[in-house]
C-alpha cells in the first residue's frame, strides 16, 4: 500500500489567498456567524458554567466510552432498532452499503453528515448502483458541483450565489435565478421528489443517549425530519464519541450548541429519534439501524493529552473566529475536518506523517479556544500535536537548526552578547541595502521589513547608564 | 473478535480517568411571565404567536386560515384539536385526518394542525410528541403548520423539560423552532427550504 | 505616594531577549516607568530568553532548558515584570505544562508563575497607579495582543494607563480582538497567511486615524512596524512602556 502524500497546508494555504474573492466572501459569513453567536451567548449568563458542564460530561463520558455504549446498544435494541459496529471506514461503508442492498434500496437521501464525509459513502454507495441524494441544501449544491464542503456547518460557504445560479440551471433546466429564495424554492422541489420516492435515509448523529437510546439529530432546514420521517428504513452513522450518558445532558448540549453553531437560541428542528415506526403509527421507518464507528477514535480516547478532542460538538465555531481558516477556507485543510479543530483531528485520525504540519498553520491567536462550547483547549492540543510531530523528527531541518542554535546561544549571556552584536551588524548591513537579505530573513521581508537596528542591546546600555548612576 | 467486541476492547484497555459525572444542573428558578417570553422568543424564531382566550381560539383560528387562503388541513387526532375541527369546517376548509393521509396527500394539504406536548419559552421552541394518530409529517410537508398550544404546558428552560423526563419516550419527540430555514447560499436567510414557510402557534389561556 | 505594605518596593525587570537586543529603548522605558511608580528596578543580568519561540514551534526539550535556565535567573526576584504579555503568558500558563515530566521544577515554575506580571498588569493592579504622569500629544490606537486578551486575560489596564496620558487621543480599532497575524514561527513558515492578517490590521489601524499604534508587545510591533513601512505609513508603532515614559 503506498503512503497517502502529506497535506502541503502551506502551498494550499498560498493558493487560496491567490483568490481574494473567496476570502471576502468567507469572511463576510464568518463575521456574520460572530455577530449571531455573541448576541445570544451573551443573553446566557452562566454560559460559562454550560461550557465546564458540558466539557466535564464529555471527558467523564470519553474515559467510560466501553460502558455507555453498551448501554446505548442496550436501549437502542429494546427500543427496536439494531446497532452494528464499525472498526474503520470500510467496515462502516460495507455495513451500511450491505444494509441498502438487502432491502432492495437503489434511492438513498442522505443528511447532512460529516462522519459520512469522513468515511467517503457516497462513492461506495454509488459504485454499489444506488443514487444518493445529498438533501441539506448546501450539500445538495456541492454534490451537484462536485465540490466538497468548506465549512463544517455551512458547507457551501466558498460559493457565489451566480456560480450556484449557474449550476441549478445546468442540472435541473431551470432559469438562472438570482434571488436566493428563488434558487432555494428550485432546489425544494428537486429534493422534495427524491425524498417522496426514497427507499432509504442516512443521517448523522449529533448526540446519542445511553439511558434512553435516543438518537439527536440537530438541524434547520427540516431535511434530517424527512430523512428520519419518508424512507422505510433509517441508517443512522455516529463517531463513538457521540454518546452522552443522561437525556437531561441534552439541555445543556442543545443550549451551547445552536448558539455556537449558527447564532440561533435553538435550531429550528432537533429530531430525538428513539427506535423505529411504532404499532399504530402512520410514519416513521419501519426499521432503525445504528451504526458505531471507530475509525481511529478509539486510539484517541486512550490518548491521555488528545482525548479531549473527542468532545467536539462540531458546532464549527472554532473555524468561524479563526483567521486562518477564514483566509484558507477548508479545502487548505486536506481534509472534512477543517479549522483549528481539523488541524487538530486530522493529524490524529490520519497520522503526524500526513497532516503533521496542520498543528502548525496557526499564529496561536486563542481564538478558538476561547469560543470552544465545550471548552477545548485547542491551542494547548495544537502545541502538544507540534511537540509529537518535533519529536517525531518531522521538523525542518532550517527549523531544527535555527532552534537549536537558538538555544545554544540564549543558554549563556555571553554567547547572547556576543550573537546579539554579529546580528545588530547583519541588521545594519542589511538596512543600508547593501546586500540582498538571506534566508530565512527572506522569509519575513517577503511582506514586511525589517526592523532598524538599534546601536546597542538594552543590557548594554542599562550597565552604562548604571555606572553613570552609582559613579566610579 | 468481533468489531463489537473489538472496539470494546480498546475501549476498556485503558487507565479510568477521574472526571465524575456533574450532577444534572438543577431547572433555573421561575422566569417570571413564561407565556410572554414564549411568545416573544418564538417570534423572534420567525413563527407567528397568537393568544387567544380558550372559548375564542377555534374561531379565530378558522378566520385565520380562510384568511391565509388554505383550502384544506390535515389534523392530528387530539381533543384538544376537536374544537377546531368544527369551526374549519364551518368556515368552508376541508379537515382530514393527517394519520390517513400518504405523504403525496400531506403535501398536497395546505396546512397540518397539531398540539404541541410541551414548550419552552427560553428559546420559542415546540415540543411534538409524535405517536399512532400523530404522524411525524404532518408539522412537516405542508407548507403551513398550526400548533395549538394550551398555555398551561409552557415551562421557561430546556432544563425544566427534560428534569421531567417521561417514563418513555416516543418513537418521536420533535423540537421545533420557528420555520424551516437555509442560509446556505450567501448566508441570505430564507425561509421554506424543506419544511413549512410558516408556523403558526395558538397559544389557548 | 503612600507607604501601602502590600505594595511592592522592588521588581525584577525581565526585559525579554527581542527587547533586550532590539528594542533597548522600551526596556530603558519600562525601568523609568517602574522607577516613576516608586518601585525599586533590577535587572539580573544573566537573563536571556524564556524559550516560547522553542516551545511555540514544538521544540519542548530546547525551550525546557531555556526555561530551567530563566528559573534560576529570577528565584530569588521579590517579583518579575515584563514589557510583554506574550513572555509573561509562556513563563505563567506554559511553563507548568512545558515542566510537566519533572514535578520538582513545575512546582518553582507554579510558584514563580504566581509573581510574574506584564508590565501594565503590574502598575495597575499590583501598584496601583493609572496616572504616570506621562504626556503624549498623538493620536494612539491600541493593539490589544492576542496574549494580552486571551492568554493574561488583562482587562482594560493597558487602557487605564493610556487614558491617564495627557494630550493621548485613544482611537479604536475595528477588529481589535482579531490576531495581527505575528505568532512566531508562524511569521516565516506562513508567511504569505501571516502577511494577509498584517494587512487587515493595518487597513484598521489607518482607518482609525491614529499617528502611533501600541501595544503591550514587541514581538506584534516589531511585524506591525515592518508592515508600516513595507507600506510607506506614516503611523508609528510604539511600545506603550514607551508611552508611558514620555514627558
Amino acid at each position: 500500500m503506498t503512503r497517502p502524500a502529506p497535506i502541503d497546508f502551506v502551498r494550499n494555504a498560498e493558493a487560496a489567498l491567490a483568490n481574494p474573492a473567496l476570502h471576502a466572501s468567507v469572511r463576510r459569513a464568518m463575521v456574520r456567524f460572530r455577530e449571531l453567536q455573541r448576541a445570544v451567548i451573551g443573553e446566557v449568563p452562566d454560559w460559562q458554567d454550560l461550557r465546564e458542564y458540558a466539557h466535564r460530561v464529555k471527558m467523564h463520558t470519553l474515559a467510560h466510552l466501553d460502558r455507555y455504549l453498551e448501554q446505548l446498544e442496550a436501549a437502542v435494541t429494546a427500543a427496536g432498532g439494531r446497532v452494528h459496529w464499525a472498526r474503520d471506514a470500510g467496515e462502516a461503508r460495507r455495513i451500511i452499503v450491505d444494509l441498502v442492498r438487502s432491502h432492495g434500496g437503489r434511492a438513498v437521501v442522505k443528511s447532512k453528515s460529516m462522519t459520512s464525509e469522513e468515511i467517503e459513502l457516497n462513492e461506495a454507495l454509488q459504485t454499489a448502483g444506488c443514487r444518493v441524494v445529498e438533501t441539506d441544501l448546501g450539500e445538495y449544491l456541492l454534490q451537484l458541483a462536485g465540490d466538497r464542503p468548506a465549512h463544517l456547518i455551512a458547507p457551501a460557504v466558498h460559493r457565489s450565489r451566480d456560480d450556484i445560479a449557474r449550476l441549478l440551471a445546468r442540472h435541473l433546466g431551470v432559469p438562472v435565478y438570482d434571488d436566493p429564495r428563488d434558487l432555494t424554492q428550485v432546489a425544494r422541489e428537486a429534493l422534495r421528489r427524491a425524498f417522496l420516492g426514497a427507499e432509504v435515509g442516512i443521517t448523522g448523529v449529533n448526540f446519542a443517549v445511553a439511558e434512553t437510546g435516543t438518537l439527536v439529530i440537530v438541524e434547520n432546514e427540516g431535511n434530517a425530519r424527512l430523512t428520519t420521517t419518508l424512507p422505510p428504513v433509517h441508517i443512522a452513522l455516529m463517531g463513538l464519541e457521540k454518546v452522552v450518558p443522561r437525556l437531561a445532558d441534552l439541555a445543556v448540549f442543545l443550549t451551547l450548541l445552536p448558539r455556537a453553531a449558527t447564532g440561533q437560541r435553538m435550531s429550528s428542528y432537533v429530531s430525538l429519534v428513539t427506535g423505529p415506526r411504532r404499532a399504530g403509527e402512520a410514519d416513521g421507518p419501519d426499521q432503525l439501524h445504528l451504526v458505531i464507528l471507530d475509525n481511529g477514535r478509539s486510539s484517541i480516547a486512550a490518548d491521555p493529552v488528545m482525548a479531549e478532542a473527542l468532545a467536539c460538538i462540531r458546532c464549527g465555531a472554532c473555524l468561524d473566529v479563526c483567521p486562518v481558516f477564514e483566509r484558507t477556507a477548508g479545502h487548505a485543510y486536506g481534509s472534512v475536518y477543517s479549522g483549528p479543530i481539523g488541524a487538530v483531528i486530522t493529524p490524529l485520525l490520519r497520522g503526524l506523517d500526513v497532516a503533521g504540519r496542520l498543528p502548525f498553520a496557526s499564529s496561536l491567536c486563542g481564538a478558538c479556544g476561547e469560543i470552544c462550547p465545550v471548552r477545548i483547549d485547542l491551542p494547548r492540543l495544537l502545541l502538544e500535536l507540534r511537540a509529537r510531530v518535533v519529536g517525531g523528527g518531522g521538523a525542518r531541518l532550517t527549523e531544527r537548526a535555527f532552534v537549536r542554535g537558538w538555544t545554544a546561544v540564549m543558554a549563556h549571556p555571553s554567547r547572547l552578547r556576543v550573537a546579539g552584536r554579529l546580528a545588530r551588524w547583519v541588521l545594519r548591513v542589511l538596512w543600508r541595502g547593501r546586500l540582498p537579505v538571506p534566508f530565512p530573513l527572506s522569509a519575513w521581508t517577503r511582506v514586511r521589513d525589517l526592523p532598524p537596528p538599534p546601536p546597542a542591546a538594552f543590557r548594554d546600555l542599562w550597565n552604562t547608564s548604571r555606572r553613570k548612576e552609582t559613579g566610579p | 473478535m468481533s468489531a463489537r467486541d473489538e472496539i470494546l476492547a480498546r475501549l476498556r484497555a485503558r487507565a479510568p480517568s477521574e472526571v465524575l459525572l456533574p450532577p444534572v444542573r438543577p431547572p433555573a428558578g421561575p422566569a417570571g411571565d413564561v407565556v410572554d417570553l414564549f411568545a416573544r422568543r418564538a417570534r423572534d424564531a420567525g413563527a407567528e404567536v397568537v393568544v387567544v382566550p380558550a372559548s375564542a381560539w377555534p374561531a379565530r383560528l378558522a378566520e385565520n386560515l380562510v384568511g391565509r387562503g388554505v383550502r384544506m388541513a390535515a389534523v392530528w387526532d387530539d381533543p384538544v384539536l376537536s374544537p377546531a375541527v368544527a369551526s374549519l369546517q364551518e368556515a368552508g376548509v376541508a379537515v382530514v385526518h393527517a394519520a390517513g393521509q400518504t405523504p403525496q396527500q400531506l403535501d398536497a394539504c395546505d396546512a397540518g394542525l397539531t398540539t404541541a406536548d410541551a414548550a419552552v419559552a427560553v428559546s420559542g421552541t415546540l415540543v411534538l410528541s409524535c405517536g399512532p394518530g400523530r404522524p411525524r409529517a404532518a408539522s412537516l410537508l405542508p407548507a403551513l403548520h398550526v400548533a395549538v398550544l394550551p398555555a398551561g404546558r409552557i415551562v421557561a428552560t430546556l432544563d425544566e423539560l427534560l428534569a421531567a423526563r417521561p417514563a418513555s419516550l416516543p418513537s418521536a419527540l420533535t423540537l421545533v423552532t420557528g420555520p424551516s430555514r437555509t442560509a446556505d447560499i450567501e448566508l441570505v436567510p430564507v425561509r421554506g427550504v424543506h419544511g413549512p414557510t410558516d408556523v403558526m402557534v395558538v397559544v389557548v389561556g | 505616594m503612600t507607604g501601602d505594605p502590600a505594595r511592592p518596593a522592588r521588581a525584577a525587570l525581565w526585559v525579554t531577549c527581542l527587547v533586550d537586543q532590539l528594542f533597548p529603548q522600551v526596556g530603558e522605558a519600562a525601568a523609568a516607568v517602574l522607577r516613576r511608580a516608586g518601585v525599586d528596578v533590577d535587572v539580573p543580568p544573566g537573563q536571556t530568553c524564556c524559550g516560547q519561540i522553542a516551545f511555540n514551534d514544538g521544540f519542548w526539550p530546547e525551550a525546557a532548558r531555556l526555561a530551567r535556565k530563566f528559573l534560576d535567573d529570577f528565584a530569588d526576584a521579590p517579583a518579575v515584570v515584563a514589557p510583554s504579555a506574550s513572555c509573561a503568558t509562556m513563563v505563567r500558563e506554559f511553563y507548568p505544562l512545558l515542566l510537566r515530566d519533572d514535578p520538582p521544577t513545575a512546582a518553582r515554575a507554579r510558584a514563580l508563575a504566581g509573581r510574574t506580571y506584564e508590565l501594565t498588569e503590574f502598575l495597575v493592579d499590583r501598584v496601583g497607579v493609572t496616572d504616570l504622569g506621562a504626556r503624549f500629544p498623538h493620536r494612539v490606537a491600541y493593539h490589544p495582543s492576542c496574549h494580552a486578551l486571551r492568554g493574561l486575560r488583562l482587562r482594560d489596564q493597558p487602557r487605564r494607563l493610556l487614558g491617564a496620558v495627557r494630550d493621548l487621543e485613544l482611537r479604536e480599532l475595528a477588529g481589535a480582538e482579531e490576531c495581527c497575524g505575528f505568532g512566531g514561527m508562524f511569521a516565516v513558515t506562513f508567511a504569505a497567511l501571516s502577511g494577509s492578517m498584517l494587512q487587515a490590521k493595518l487597513a484598521a489601524v489607518e482607518a482609525s486615524g491614529a499617528e502611533v499604534v501600541t501595544s503591550t508587545d514587541c514581538s506584534c510591533l516589531m511585524h506591525l512596524a515592518g508592515g508600516l513601512s513595507r507600506r510607506g505609513s506614516p503611523v508609528r508603532a510604539v511600545h506603550i512602556a514607551e508611552i508611558l515614559a514620555a514627558r
